[in-house]
């Protein structure tokens, strides 16, 4: 259908439309057209991706002249190649009605281990072996060795993608992952770096988060982006956690071990070259005297992982000259491993601010903090000068390299924690230095401040004024949308007793009662034999998932299960999990029912739908409470409280309130569907806890589901699910709609629409 | 038929604990005669062959020494133990042959028809259906032998039970059971530290193919390298291992002992069949490229010890396998299917079959090579939102089914909600039409179908609905209608004895029936003494018939709106046409 929302005409892919995907297009329109930030929170299963592109791809068809663009930034992979699918059932749709015209670019960006097609490099284990293989045929050095020895391999991929040079295009169109592969496949031209190229002419371009918050790869992908840019981050209920973690570093034993071996490869790499063609060095130091830029024009494959740093902050100045001689450098770097291994050996927890950290470093390694900034640069050209093409061996040194820079770099918003041993486990000593970032709003601000709009959008974003304050941003739009349904399809339930009515929880002194656990048990067991289909039950922590299912299994619930559905659990291994998963799709697909047993914040949780019969019933048991002793988390918490006034006790409720909500919300997909929800704790009950639920769950959470038992929850289950299995009218009743048609939409007009809404 | 008779050396036991009395076995066609060695015991056996119902005997490969218990027609039963497998075998082979024909050629004189030449294993492929099928043989007992149809008749109608039968291909496989059978727990007899573990075929089969570590190793190391027993016994041992989640100890038992370090270390051949898997997996739920594309998570990036993350002990990482890993194993082999079609006697058998079907399988997974376009589309299925769409139309699964009476049955209560008073109204449409209607519709059907050929599906997935609705109504309707309870059925109330009268002619007239019209047109003498003979035969059922509604009529049920009015009116039509058909031929 098509239809007008003030001067553009959306075209959207299907016959009939939602009203709130209506309410939230209006809103988005209202964003771009007033070139600000905005922050819209929507249910999950009301269609918000497809709303979004439809509505931002529709807005630059309007506008030609503009170079308007549409980055879209995903949590993962999988979720990248479902919303490509989805632009591309909106680009056929486009197509179909405006003609050749409508034409678009959409790419997806991933690393070289999801796009190299060149069978000898993908077939490496992981990323980094893959990134250096790749290196190793593709480097601009290897390449000139190989233009004078025929027997230096190459990429032929990569050959061919050079030599077509300019030819070398993608047609327009949208191009999943594997379709760009597939079509480098057909040309004999390399899918990365195609894509890398493609990117600047694309009309839209989807990857993950950290190619924009993260400096190290935000300095290489998406240094060229245009102003005019619309940011779309989708499932952004974590995004600060993401900002976070882009900012900080970890050093462990193994880290400095790796990092002398990568220093003494290092000074015999130097020696050779001295040996050999000691001029190559004395450019690079004549280089470095002149202050040049250290990546002025490097060829697209030498370089790597740019500067951990904000680009704000890096000094456009020349290297310090105590570093400039490569000798010297080594010197600094293996001070700098000594005094960190020195700080390892601690027996105690210490907590330090980077200023302290820095002025200790100076008084007893001798190096100053403008030093420390420019280590990561400065070891960067030493190896493009070293001509190092396995990179992934020298990790290593980077990691200790970009905790320099970071801790050169910032005063304020991080800490340094030293751990001699993990809390969990005392008995193991496992020393760690963390430089922690707790400031979200560092690694974002450059985004905010890049591109014209940003768009952070989520299916829980509750409280919503919590976000602009952890990301420091003024919205211009800022709104919370509940979702109107034709038919009670979610039913929430708190479920607090168990079968012989003693309250569940995961509250720490309850969690190892043995009774608790076999109420969970049979709570699970009662509901596998009565609902269809596949059932998702979340635990609060891998080692609690672990602990729950060895004492099922010990006692017979499991085998029990086993009869009625087919189990299948999420592993930190993420091979085996991701295949549990296919299995489980098939398992519901067949009919044969399965459950999914997974964990709050794991891999599953964050962007695997369980939608249709995938997900019946939901099980989150327990609340999924952050470990409350982190020395990290206490820190972060006590900065919060100091820069923005958030009380500890709030942000935790928050936070784990936020990680049951996105657990339990991937059961419902669109209004057709349905799916339970049970809330396996005492502790939802409570009124302060509840109240952090995104409001299209608390909406329809009824007070008479507030407090169940095990056997109340079965006999609600079996009436919800009698219920949803009668045929019903989609478009709603008539007083109140759900389901638009185009002459609907386009007799509504914009008043009564928003009254609707609201 | 290779011996008329058979003779073996064996004991004879009178219960299962009796110790037995040594002695030679012999059984002809008619008797089995048992004599022992020692003239003095009790214990000499003759027993005629008809008075033996059913035999049953232990298998091999089960710890029971091979007895043979043959069954008599009053619950008794002849135990015998032979001295090996291959004794008891010929004995069984035997035995099943004697009473396959007694269940039919020892009680009639042998019809033998000179126009047909019937293979050996057909000839025991009808036998065996016959004994399978108890009113089949009732059936084929009144008209076969009473000569109403010839043999050749009868099981032309049952072409489709001769096939399948034959091919064995549709019969519907059993997969393997969804509970863990493979974690089996041993018993202890109480007094030692001994551990028994009882294993059966079934559960071997499913830790081979649960495990291919264990099934490579069972096929190289039995029986060249170790027996049987030893290789068990020390997969049991690491199972222990396993179990007592101690892998400093397992690293140590494995480093002592390298066939157990084949059973405690992680399977290698899952591994790489893990990584082959996983480019098939569907792109929405492929974890693992994220982790390839997460440049946050470089080692020792981001933060390591928040609250949010969790720590893992990375010792002896070799050596430790946990609990999920196994169920998350077991559920994708109990969805992979089974693969291996053999009797499960033999464990070297059972694990050559499954090298073989793997064999083939991974034969077929590398040649195929049209999954990811299947990928593809599946992805933009599940992408569109299904409520926004036009409706699609529904995919159809034809419909079989195997016992119309149960299936009319079951559906009756359906058939009744869903059109409830509508009944009246299809009856009425129907006496609507008139002969030419239907004509002209038939005929514009046929034209069509030679227009294009056969459509698939023939009939339209709504009319075909609203012909079953009508049918299921109109069928069994009565039935229920009587019956005050729906779930009882009018003929339940019926004394047992009449009930079965009435099902068996029920059966026989539908059996002449078919025979009957199929005659038609009569153009040889041969169809039209087959249709006079059928024709006698039934009316020689319609007495009976009448005996029996006048019973019902004495008893409690007095309504005439009976299930027998059916067959009353079928007579009746018979009756009236039949002048006109035999003038018509």
């Amino acid at each position: 259908m098509k239809f007008q929302i003030e001067d553009v005409t959306v075209y959207f892919p299907y016959d009939h439309i939602y009203p709130e995907q209506y309410c939230y297009m209006i809103e988005l329109k209202r964003t771009l057209d007033a070139k600000g930030h905005c922050l819209l929170e929507m249910p999950t299963g009301t269609g918000k991706t497809i709303a979004l592109l439809s509505l931002i791809t529709s807005y630059c068809l309007s506008k030609p002249q503009s170079p308007m663009k549409l980055i879209y930034c995903t949590r993962t992979v999988h979720e990248m190649e479902k919303t490509l699918a989805e632009l591309k059932i909106l680009h056929n749709y486009q197509i179909k009605h405006l003609g050749p015209q409508a034409r678009i670019l959409a790419i997806g960006l991933s690393s070289r281990k999801n796009l190299c097609v060149n069978p000898t490099v993908v077939a490496a284990e992981n990323r980094d072996s893959v990134d250096a293989g790749c290196r190793k045929l593709t480097a601009s050095w290897v390449r000139a060795l190989a233009s004078e020895n025929p027997d230096v391999a190459m990429c032929e991929f990569f050959e061919n993608y050079e030599k077509a040079a300019s030819a070398a295009v993608l047609p327009p169109g949208v191009y999943t992952l594997q379709e760009l592969r597939a079509f480098g496949k057909e040309k004999g031209w390399c899918p990365y770096f195609l894509a890398r190229h493609m990117v600047q002419f694309a009309n839209v371009v989807v990857y993950s988060y950290q190619y924009l918050l993260d400096p190290k790869v935000a300095g290489i992908i998406s240094k060229e982006m245009q102003k005019e840019s619309v940011v779309v981050f989708d499932e952004a209920h974590n995004i600060d956690n993401v900002c976070i973690e882009a900012l900080s570093v970890s050093v462990r034993r193994q880290t400095l071990e790796g990092a002398t071996r990568n220093l003494s490869r290092i000074s015999q790499e130097i020696d050779r070259f001295k040996a050999t063609d000691a001029s190559i060095l004395r450019a690079e130091y004549n280089r470095l005297v002149e202050g040049l830029a250290l990546r002025g024009n490097l060829p697209i494959t030498d370089n790597w992982l740019s500067n951990p740093a904000l680009p704000d902050d890096i000094l456009k100045e020349a290297v310090p000259g105590n570093i400039r001689r490569a000798e010297h450098f080594l010197h600094v770097l293996r001070r700098l491993v000594q005094y960190l291994s020195g700080r390892l050996d601690t027996e105690n927890v210490e907590k330090e601010s980077p200023v302290g950290f820095v002025a200790s470093l100076s008084s007893h390694a001798g190096i100053d903090q403008k030093t420390l900034k420019f280590c990561y640069d400065r070891l960067h050209s030493l190896m493009l000068t070293l001509e190092i093409t396995d990179t992934d061996e020298f990790l290593h040194i980077q990691t200790i390299c970009d905790f320099a820079t970071l801790v050169g770099t910032y005063g304020r918003g991080f800490s340094i924690i030293i751990e001699p041993f993990d809390e969990r486990m005392p008995h193991i000593p496992d020393p760690v230095l963390q430089l922690s970032c707790h400031d979200a709003s560092l690694a974002i601000k450059p985004v905010f401040d890049r591109f014209q709009s940003v768009l952070i959008t989520s299916g829980t974003l509750s409280p919503i004024d919590l976000y602009p304050r952890l990301l420091n941003f003024h919205p211009v739009v800022s709104r919370s949308f509940t979702m109107s349904l034709t038919r009670d399809c979610i039913c929430p339930m708190v479920l607090t007793r168990g079968s012989d009515q003693l309250p569940v929880s995961t509250k720490f002194d309850m969690r190892s009662d043995p009774g608790v656990v076999r109420n969970y048990g049979k709570l699970l067991l009662e509901m596998v034999s009565v609902v269809p289909d596949g059932i998702v039950c979340f635990f609060v922590s891998y080692s609690y998932m672990d602990g729950i299912i060895n004492t099922w299994n010990d006692s017979g619930i499991l085998k029990e299960i086993m009869l009625h559905k087919l189990v299948f659990i999420e592993t930190q291994d993420v091979v085996e999990t991701t295949l549990a998963l296919d299995n489980y799709r098939r398992a519901c697909d067949s009919g044969r029912g399965a459950v999914f047993f997974s964990v709050a914040r794991g891999k599953v949780a964050e962007g695997i739908d369980f939608d249709r019969h995938y997900g019946r019933l939901v099980i989150m048991i327990g609340v999924p409470f952050q470990y409350t002793l982190s020395k990290i988390l206490l820190a972060r918490l006590e900065y919060l409280r100091d820069t923005f006034q958030i009380k500890e006790g709030d942000f935790l409720t928050f936070d784990a309130l936020r990680q049951a909500a996105q657990c339990v919300g991937r059961v419902i997909r669109s209004k057709a569907d349905y799916g339970m929800m049970i809330f396996a704790d005492k502790r939802y009950s409570r009124h302060d806890k509840r109240s952090k639920l995104p409001s299209w769950i608390l909406s329809h959470l009824q007070d008479a589901n507030l407090n169940l038992s095990t056997d109340m929850a079965l006999h609600i289950a079996r009436e919800f699910l009698k219920k949803m299995a009668q045929p019903y009218d989609k478009t709603g009743s008539s007083d109140k709609k759900t389901l638009l048609s185009q002459e609907e939409l386009e007799k509504l007009g914009d008043g009564s629409m928003h009254e609707m809404s609201y | 038929m290779a011996s008329t008779h058979v003779t073996k050396r064996a004991k004879y036991k009178t219960t299962i604990k009796d110790p037995g009395t040594p002695g030679t076995l012999r059984m002809t066609f008619e008797k089995i005669l048992f004599v022992p060695h020692n003239p003095k015991s009790a214990g000499k056996l003759d027993v005629e062959f008809r008075y033996i119902k059913g035999q049953k005997h232990t298998k091999e490969g089960s710890n029971k020494p091979p007895w043979l218990n043959l069954t008599n027609n009053q619950n008794g039963s002849f135990i015998f133990e032979f001295e090996n497998y291959s004794d008891l075998q010929e004995c069984r082979d035997f035995v099943g042959k004697v009473l396959a024909k007694g269940g039919e050629v020892s009680e009639k004189p042998t019809v033998a028809y000179p126009d047909e030449q019937l293979s050996a294993a057909e000839m025991e492929l009808r036998i065996k259906l016959l004994q399978e099928d108890s009113e089949l043989q009732k059936l084929h007992k009144q008209f076969v032998l009473s000569g109403v149809l010839t043999e050749t008749e009868f099981w032309a109608t049952r072409k489709k039970l001769l096939d399948r039968e034959a091919s064995k291909k549709t019969k519907q496989r059993l997969g393997f059971k969804s509970a863990m059978i493979s974690d089996i727990k041993p018993s202890t007899d109480g007094r030692t530290n001994k551990v028994t573990f009882n294993l059966t075929p079934e559960v071997i089969l499913q830790i081979f193919a649960e495990k291919p570590a264990v099934h490579r190793a069972f096929l190289s190391y039995v029986p060249n390298k170790m027996s049987e027993r030893t290789f068990w016994t020390k997969y049991f041992r690491a199972e222990y291992l396993h179990s007592t989640k101690n892998s400093i100890a397992a690293a140590a038992e494995a480093a002592e002992d390298e066939e157990l370090a084949v059973f405690l270390k992680q399977d290698d051949i899952l591994a790489s069949e893990a990584r082959k898997k996983i480019r098939r997996v569907d792109p929405t739920l492929d974890m693992e490229a994220d982790e390839g594309d997460d440049y946050t998570h470089l080692p020792d990036h981001g933060i390591l010890r928040e609250g949010s993350k969790e720590m893992t002990e990375s010792q002896n990482e070799l050596y430790k396998r946990s609990l999920s890993q196994d169920i998350n194993r077991h559920a994708a082999v109990v969805l992979e299917g089974r693969a291996v079609d053999v009797e499960l006697e033999d464990t070297k058998a059972v694990a050559e079959a499954l090298a073989q079907s793997k064999q083939k399988s991974s034969n077929k997974g590398e040649s195929d090579g049209d999954t990811s376009r299947e990928r593809l589309d599946r992805l933009s299925r599940m992408t569109e939102i299904e409520d926004l769409q036009g409706p699609n139309t529904l995919p159809l699964a034809p419909l079989c089914i195997k016992d119309p009476r149960d299936y009319f049955d079951s559906q009756q209560a359906n058939a009744l909600r869903s059109s409830g008073d509508a009944l009246g109204e299809i009856k009425q449409i129907k006496c609507g039409l008139s002969t030419q209607e239907v004509y002209g519709s038939l005929r514009e059907s046929i034209s069509s179908i030679r227009a294009m050929g056969l459509k698939e599906p023939i009939v339209k997935p709504e009319v075909a609905h609203q012909v079953f609705d009508a049918l299921t109504n109109s069928i069994s309707n009565t039935k229920y209608h009587i019956g005050k309870n729906p779930q009882e059925s009018v003929l339940d109330r019926l004394p047992r004895k009449t009930k079965e009268e009435l099902l068996h002619h029920w059966t026989s007239i539908l059996e002449l029936l078919k025979h009957f019209w199929a005659s038609y047109p009569i153009t040889t003498t041969y169809l039209y003494v087959k249709v006079n003979r059928l024709k006698d035969a039934m009316s020689n059922i319609y007495p009976q018939l009448e005996v029996n509604v006048r019973k019902i009529k004495n008893g409690e049920v007095s309504s005439l709106n009976f299930p027998i009015l059916p067959f009353l009116q079928l007579f009746c039509l018979i009756y009236l046409l039949y002048p006109s058909l035999i003038f018509l031929a």
